[in-house]
């Protein structure tokens, strides 16, 4: 099963990253949790500095940007 | 505006009374709104999101952070804090979590709070606008005396809780020793520096550029009377800072509509590839800075076109950045770019346009009497008035600028006025809680403290420059200032070491 976390306090780039990473389950066919990570400690002890922040199964795959929903794709088939 | 609608008896029934009441101040309000769209915005605004957008998307935070850890020395520290503060940080949203990021990850607290200061006052947009909208004085005076006294903040905050300091950087990771040899892309350099070319060529009176050098008249016989019921609409008076609304202002108006419509279909989706909404919204975009840079003028035989230097700037630069946009950036770059840039306007403009009506409709109602004699002079009530005013209200990103503006039209000294512009986006009651979560209530209220004293300083410091002091007295006055504070500040520190925060 794949965990994917969203880091950010809620800004508007947090909940289009949010969308972008639903696509991209779609798009790679897999079933995940979304976790919205919105508590600053917690951001800033998983490594982020600049939000909105991508885990994927505990790993930070992007910070500080929005990633394309078919690269995200691709990292969560290679996170299976 | 007067209130001159109210020209009815003591007979008036109350309807009647009430529309002419109210009807000035709305009138007030649109006036103001239809000014500043067609006026101000677009050609600094427009230029000015896409190089916030291009700061935020293709800047990489270490390039500037790898400077803020503590083995690097003050010199090098407090720069790059300030430095980090005009680059990185646009809008409120995005300073907090960073300034916290920034503390938490290894930064000094004096650093830190150099860069929760002078984000706020002194990133592109802010100081765009301020320029623009008020004068490329007080924007100078924001930019110089911000970089000074966020220096002089952070300083300070460090000498007084250094005990505090220490202990918290035996805590904190050090995160930014590892970063050194990131660097920009070329291209994104390229692509700021052609936009902010581009933002200067539009928005400098240089007689190069505002120069006509291509006359085109259109044979338009109705422009002049299109003209005229313009400015029965939105009536002008320059004397009162009015400025009413041109053919030109309402033809840009229109394309800022459209340009919102198409980036509503085009940059908002825009991770999922440029579509044609995406290329629609970009050639309406330079559609209407062309526009803007024309010289439109109504006359009796029609509608002259004037091409002016700027036009010819402006068109220019925008051959360049299409250029670096298809050559010489990638395509995540210039998706991540558009993105960032079409996030600040969806979320600034909004709220600048209810700011700047607002601000309209409350300009009827408050008498130039009162802020002159609140705050007609430089003096130290006046600049009090304004800090105190630009603390405890909470005014949206920018919107501090049309307010100024406002401030400035009813009689408000230069002084007071930039007392009140670097107080107001530093501190709000939100604000201030958040900073009191990160790093503790006895810090944050000191902070509150210092934003507040310094600004006043900062207004009084100013206004004396307007009022004709000379320079080196200034100077020598302010270093004095700093000087006799640091000195005190360090005894204090001296006779109760523990200074502990919360």
């Amino acid at each position: 099963m794949i965990t994917i976390k969203v880091l950010g306090p809620g800004c508007a780039n947090c909940k289009r990253l949010e969308e972008v990473s639903r696509t991209a389950l779609s798009l790679a066919q897999v079933e995940a949790d979304i976790v919205k990570v919105t508590d600053m400690q917690e951001i800033i002890a998983a490594g982020v500095i600049k939000t909105p922040g991508l885990m994927i199964n505990g790993k930070l795959v992007s910070s500080g940007r929005i990633p394309a929903p078919a690269t995200v794709a691709d990292w969560i088939r290679a996170a299976q | 505006m007067s209130l001159n609608v109210s020209g009815h008896g003591a007979g008036a029934n109350p309807i009647e009374l009430i529309i002419s009441t109210i009807w000035p101040v709305l009138h007030g309000g649109f006036g103001n709104l239809a000014a500043y769209l067609a006026a101000h915005v677009l050609l600094c605004l427009l230029p000015a999101f896409f190089i916030a957008g291009a700061m935020a998307a293709l800047i990489p935070t270490e390039i500037v952070t790898r400077f803020l850890g503590r083995n690097s020395s003050k010199s090098v520290s407090y720069p790059a804090a300030a430095a980090a503060g005009s680059l990185l940080a646009v809008c409120s949203c995005t300073i907090v979590p960073l300034f916290a990021g920034i503390y938490k990850k290894g930064a000094g607290l004096g650093p830190a709070i150099t860069f929760l200061f002078f984000a706020p006052a002194a990133n592109i947009l802010a100081l765009v606008y301020t320029g623009s909208i008020i004068g490329v004085d007080l924007a100078a005076a924001r930019l110089i005396l911000s970089l000074v006294f966020g220096i002089g903040i952070g300083l300070i905050m460090a000498l007084v809780f250094r005990a505090d300091d220490a202990a918290h950087e035996l805590e904190a990771d050090s995160l930014f020793a590892h970063h050194a040899g990131i660097g920009m892309a070329r291209g994104a350099v390229a692509l700021l520096f052609v936009w902010v070319l581009l933002l200067l060529t539009g928005t400098l009176k240089l007689e190069v550029l505002t120069g006509t050098y291509v006359q085109i008249d259109l044979p338009l016989l109705s422009a002049a009377a299109w003209q005229e019921t313009l400015n029965q609409l939105v009536p002008f008076d320059a004397a009162k800072g009015e400025e009413g609304v041109s053919i030109q202002g309402v033809a840009l108006i229109a394309l800022l509509a459209a340009i919102g419509w198409a980036a509503w279909h085009g940059l908002e989706n825009i991770q999922d590839g440029a579509n044609r909404w995406t290329w629609a919204s970009l050639a309406l975009i330079a559609t209407t800075l062309l526009l803007a840079a024309m010289a439109v003028q109504a006359t009796p035989a029609g509608l002259s076109i004037g091409l002016t230097g700027k036009f010819f700037g402006v068109a220019i630069a925008l051959a360049v950045l299409y250029w670096i946009v298809r050559k010489r950036l990638s395509t995540e770059a210039v998706v991540d770019w558009l993105w960032e840039s079409w996030r600040f306007a969806k979320q600034i403009f909004p709220l600048l346009v209810i700011g700047v009506f607002v601000v309209g409709m409350i300009r009827v109602l408050i008498r130039p009497e009162w802020i002159e004699a609140l705050a007609g002079a430089n003096t130290v009530l006046g600049n009090l008035a304004g800090v105190t005013f630009g603390v405890f209200m909470y005014f949206p990103t920018l919107v501090e600028v049309p307010i100024a503006r406002m401030f400035l039209d009813l009689g408000m000294h230069r002084g007071p006025l930039l007392a009140y512009l670097m107080s107001d986006p530093e501190l709000s009651l939100q604000s201030i809680l958040i900073i009191s979560a990160i790093i503790g209530r006895k810090k944050a209220w000191t902070y509150v403290g210092l934003v507040a004293l310094f600004s006043a300083s900062a207004g009084m410091t100013y206004g004396a420059w307007v009022d004709g002091t000379a320079l080196w007295t200034l100077v020598l006055g302010l270093a004095g200032f700093v000087v006799v504070l640091a000195t005190l500040l360090f005894f204090a520190g001296r006779k109760t070491p523990i200074v502990k925060g919360v």
